[in-house]
């Protein structure tokens, strides 16, 4: 059935999706401890000792910006490159071009951490990045479509994959956000500091219009494109429905542009326009949905594969967290839950198991079958897989509850009346009752990161036992053609 | 096709692929859509639809879709009845008008409205509403320095759930150093004094408050405080029992604020404490709120302020 040969790895531009994926594990490991160290001052500020640098205000960026676009973003430049070449069976279109994105967003990613911790910042959230390097992002997202775009046209398959839809709706809206929400006007050349061009509530339908996309088309699409890829991948199943496929990407796309202003309820943002939110994210759950059956579903008749390969327990709980999370999102952007929800923790919890439950979980899932393909070898340890896999499954389970906790008891005491009809709490008592769920959310991310600690050991062991097997290989050769 | 119909069929590989492959063995069945997904998909729709017809929703050149059967009804500024269509915004005001909690509240704040202090201070009741909201408005104004409890930060922040008050104890005195902030300045004297200087006023102060001291240095002390050299009396007085005009402190009653003196584990410690203070000088403000809280509000933490520390 397979319509033309298979092009041997060796024709793959292998070597920058190895870069990618390692810097993917680098950036995650620096991101999450960003956060498990910002999550531990919330439960105990002393541990800032007074040192700006390292404040919470200046490390939270730091620690969204390298866990979302350090992490996130190398994970999907990876397995976007791989995708594309092995269901397009052709060569990236050009290694120069791969070459400028890798060095481009690392530069990017590591500067702007930096500015951050030295106190420049945009202030628009998952945008704090000041105008240089959104000029930068710029230029290598252009390099990633136009690489993207030519591989596509080269490809020896009559049809795109489906994942490929997906990886090129992210980088195109990726692209239309980014741009429209950081147009400002730098206050002069040789400063980082910039005033956007949008002010009030423009600016902050903006902001979120952009906020909101970049959960849709970065943490949802994109890595959408890389469930598509790798879970009928390692099922060894095909997808279960490309009709389902086409619904849902279609649906997902359209839908997800109007919902962002759910996150400005009850403020001055015209009723029209959060009533217009709130309707289009309840339209949107279905859709979102689409994707969770189309994987989960690729697995029916092969469910035994759950019992024998950790693997597809990542695959299978990052779809499960996925639904969870696409289905809370609809439920808190109604007004009357947003009442509750709003400026509280739920919202930190609700985007944590999205991004740890799924984003993390579909991209470790991805990566155990992918880097041992990349190095030509096997995992070095399975067992290794199931530790991570229960690490971090028991830490997102501890982060997302101990959130709901803090979140809608924090939303229930504000709005709490006494007898006489007052406010029966004041702000700090809120605050004196999230103690004890911050304590408990930082040690869920403590979990979470021992787990991607155990899992970097893994990988760096298969490269090294990958080196070991080819010089092994090598002396063999060697030694026959000694013979001979 | 049944369920189990098509699972077979599935199974063996008769529900068709799409017929491409992709990677070798990337292929794609070609199932329809599950039709719950389908049906609650048309669901979500219809929730939305409904949204759309009641409430405010789809921008029309200048103007927007109002919604119908839907309107709230509030009073405005000049006391006439509004009816609008519904929106947020009439939605605060109406609660804030007739919303069961903030009729009661505002029922209680008229009647503590129209009473003097003293007709407050022997209500229970009105003392109760008192403490109710006063305890919120001094969590979310007042605590960040003088602690949930009111106890101060030693030093610092004055403790108000002691006897002492620097600026006056009575209801008129509290009131005003509300509305209007305080200014605390006592000057440094690390240019006047010399160490020994220092030790010595340093001991009579102690000395005041029945502290055990040397007593030739307090003597020696008792000349600076009281004579020209220190000038110390001109605010503390004589007798070393404070002026409340100039916030300046009863040194007699070993109540301290700013010399941690409770916390000094022995003579030397004491000692130090107070030179600290007498060397350094004393430079701390409280700011006004007249512009940031309601006249009703300033009264209310008043009378609060007042029965933590047992007024005068």
């Amino acid at each position: 059935m397979a319509h033309s040969s298979v092009a041997t790895p060796q024709e793959y531009n292998y070597e920058i999706i190895r870069k990618f994926s390692i810097m993917a594990l680098v950036w995650g490991l620096l991101g999450m401890s960003a956060g498990l160290y910002a999550a531990l001052q919330l439960a105990y500020p002393f541990l800032n000792f007074d040192i700006p640098e390292i404040t919470f205000g200046r490390l939270r960026p730091v620690h969204t910006t390298l866990v979302i676009f350090g992490f996130g973003g190398s994970a999907l430049f990876a397995t976007s490159y791989y995708v594309l070449q092995r269901t397009c069976q052709t060569r990236l279109y050009s290694d120069t071009l791969a070459s400028i994105t890798f060095w481009g967003w690392q530069a990017v990613i590591l500067l702007g951490a930096l500015s951050y911790m030295l106190g420049f910042t945009q202030s628009k959230e998952y945008a704090e990045f000041e105008w240089p390097l959104d000029i930068a992002i710029t230029v290598v997202w252009v390099c990633y479509f136009w690489l993207y775009v030519q591989t596509l046209r080269l490809r020896s398959q009559p049809h795109i994959y489906v994942a490929n839809w997906f990886y090129l709706a992210f980088i195109l809206a990726t692209a239309i956000l980014h741009i429209f929400n950081n147009i400002a006007i730098p206050v002069g050349l040789f400063t980082l500091k910039s005033y956007s061009v949008y002010s009030g509530v423009q600016d902050a339908m903006v902001q979120w219009w952009y906020g909101h996309n970049a959960v849709g088309f970065f943490l949802t699409a994109a890595f959408l494109g890389m469930m598509y890829y790798f879970v009928p991948k390692q099922a060894g199943r095909p997808v279960y429905s490309y009709r389902l496929s086409i619904v849902h990407f279609w649906a997902l796309s359209f839908l997800y542009m109007w919902v962002g202003a759910h996150h400005l309820h009850w403020t001055a943002l015209p009723d029209w326009t959060s009533t217009l939110a709130a309707t289009f994210s309840i339209m949107l759950l279905l859709p979102s949905w689409g994707g969770m059956i189309n994987g989960i579903m690729t697995l029916s008749g092969a469910w035994h594969k759950l019992r024998t390969d950790p693997i597809m327990l990542f695959l299978i709980a990052a779809l499960s967290f996925y639904g969870m999370s696409t289905f809370e999102g609809p439920l808190m952007s109604l007004k009357s839950v947003n009442a509750l929800s709003h400026y509280t923790d739920w919202t930190i919890g609700h985007v944590h198991s999205g991004a740890l439950g799924w984003v993390a979980l579909i991209s470790f899932g991805s990566f155990y079958h992918m880097i041992p393909r990349l190095y030509d070898t096997r995992l070095y340890s399975t067992r290794l897989v199931y530790v991570h896999f229960f690490l971090a499954t028991i830490g997102i389970l501890l982060y997302i509850t101990a959130m709901w906790v803090s979140g809608i008891g924090q939303g229930l005491m504000l709005r709490a009346f006494d007898d006489f009809g007052n406010l029966a709490y004041t702000f700090m008592e809120t605050v004196t009752f999230m103690h004890v769920p911050y304590v408990v959310r930082a040690i869920g991310g403590a979990f979470f990161l021992s787990g991607v600690i155990i899992m970097a050991y893994n990988i760096l062991m298969t490269i090294r036992q990958a080196k070991a097997e080819q010089a092994a290989m090598e002396a063999k050769i060697a030694a026959k053609m000694a013979r001979a | 096709m049944s369920e189990s119909q098509k699972q077979d069929a599935q199974k063996q590989g008769a529900v068709q692929t799409t017929g491409h492959a992709w990677d070798g063995d990337l292929q794609e069945f070609n199932n329809p859509l599950p039709n719950w997904w389908v049906w609650s998909f048309y669901a979500t729709v219809v929730f939305a639809l409904i949204y759309w017809v009641l409430y405010p929703a789809w921008p029309v050149a200048s103007t927007y879709t109002k919604g119908v059967m839907n309107t709230i009804t509030f009073t405005n500024d000049a006391g006439e009845q509004v009816e609008t269509h519904w929106n947020t915004r009439a939605l605060l005001l109406r609660d804030m008008q007739e919303g069961k909690h903030a009729v009661r509240s505002r029922e209680y704040m008229e009647q503590v409205a129209a009473a003097s202090y003293d007709e407050i201070l022997a209500d229970e009741e009105m003392l109760a509403f008192t403490r109710s909201v006063a305890r919120g408005l001094f969590g979310d104004n007042c605590a960040a320095c003088h602690g949930a409890g009111g106890a101060g930060v030693m030093g610092l922040f004055p403790n108000l759930v002691d006897d002492s008050w620097l600026w006056g104890g009575s209801v008129e005195e509290i009131q005003l150093t509300i509305a209007e902030g305080r200014m605390g300045f006592m000057p440094a004297f690390r240019e006047t004094f010399d160490d020994q200087q220092l030790d010595a006023v340093a001991s009579y102060v102690l000395s005041l408050s029945g502290h055990e001291v040397d007593t030739d240095l307090a003597a020696s002390g008792k000349q600076i405080f009281q004579g020209e050299a220190g000038g110390c009396y001109y605010c503390h007085t004589s007798e070393g029992t404070g002026m409340k005009s100039q916030g300046a402190p009863n040194l007699t009653d070993n109540i301290w604020t700013v010399a941690d003196v409770p916390g000094a584990q022995d003579h030397e410690a004491r000692l130090a404490a107070v030179k600290k203070v007498v060397r350094d000088g004393v430079v701390r403000e409280m700011p006004a709120w007249q512009d940031r809280l309601s006249e009703e509000q300033i009264r209310l933490l008043t009378v609060y302020v007042h029965q933590l520390g047992g007024g005068q």
